[in-house]
């Protein structure tokens, strides 16, 4: 899987790296699905119109799909406030979001060659994109309750061993566009 | 008397300030890299890498860790921003039990 070299520093604020086809292919599909699994939770204003008009979602409950649940947690332990909070900032969390895969993936289906380059916006839409995807996989694979090494001794015919090889991948590369980062910036 | 006066004063707006000091707590996640969290703490508030990685310790080995204080609005704000880089943040009174 680790045919590119991840992100390197070009300069004051450029980041750069040159993907493979495979692995623009998974970034752009989990994008995908990231941008598809936020619009499930999309708000019917037939009743409100004034409320969409100023961004106040429908939904006051945190989402019963666990991936969902951790993209888009509680704010407050309290379930009142939690549902307070929640009907009034939800639906621009989910916007955000959906805009920082959006921005992996209309990049990277408009590099013919698979080269990227971020400037510091990008590359941090490019981090909170790759984290949100890590996320998702992290709660599918469970890795709350299983350590990296019951992961790495999945049987190679696991379909979780797959995703397990994905999630990894994602961590070493946002791992190399920190690192990328960090480098400018002083101690 | 005028010392008396200011006294009961501040008492009462003690009593009736909406400003009273909320918190910001970030809890300890499996999946988030230590490298990022320490990244976005110095993203979002500015701070050092010092004292980012300093807070991003204090997540990982204690579980939790209070990383910005203010109004109840302003912690609303820093827990919006969290969410959206991922992190897993709640929000709560400064003078309640983490």
């Amino acid at each position: 899987m680790n045919q590119s070299h991840g992100f390197t520093r070009h300069g004051e604020e450029l980041f750069v790296a040159q993907f493979s086809d495979s692995e623009k292919e998974v970034l752009i599909n989990l994008s995908q699905q990231i941008i598809e699994l936020l619009a499930e939770r999309v708000d019917h204003h037939d009743q409100d119109p004034l409320a969409a008009m100023v961004g106040i979602t429908v939904h006051d409950s945190p989402p019963e799909d666990e991936v969902l649940l951790r993209l888009l947690p509680n704010a407050y332990a309290d379930g009142v406030d939690a549902a307070e909070f929640r009907r009034y900032t939800e639906s621009v969390l989910r916007t955000k979001k959906q805009a920082h895969a959006m921005s992996i993936r209309t990049m990277l289906m408009s590099s013919e060659d698979g080269s990227i380059e971020l400037n510091h916006e990008l590359a941090n839409a490019w981090l909170g994109g790759i984290n949100d995807i890590r996320l998702a996989l992290g709660v599918r694979l469970n890795v709350e309750k299983n350590s990296h090494e019951e992961l790495e001794l999945l049987a190679p015919d696991d379909p979780m061993r797959g995703v397990y090889g994905v999630y990894s991948w994602l961590g070493w590369l946002q791992g190399n566009l920190l690192e990328a980062l960090m480098d400018g910036l002083e101690s | 008397m005028v010392k008396i006066k200011s006294k009961i004063e501040e008492e009462i707006n003690a009593i009736f300030s909406t400003d009273r000091p909320w918190v910001t707590i970030v809890w300890d996640d499996p999946v988030n890299l230590m490298d990022y969290v320490t990244y976005v703490f110095m993203e979002l508030f500015g701070y050092s890498r010092e004292r980012a990685t300093e807070l991003m310790m204090k997540v990982h080995n204690e579980g939790k860790a209070v990383v910005s204080e203010g109004t109840r609005e302003e912690m609303e704000h820093d827990v919006a921003r969290l969410h959206e880089f991922g992190l897993w943040a709640t929000l709560q009174r400064g003078d309640q039990p983490l």
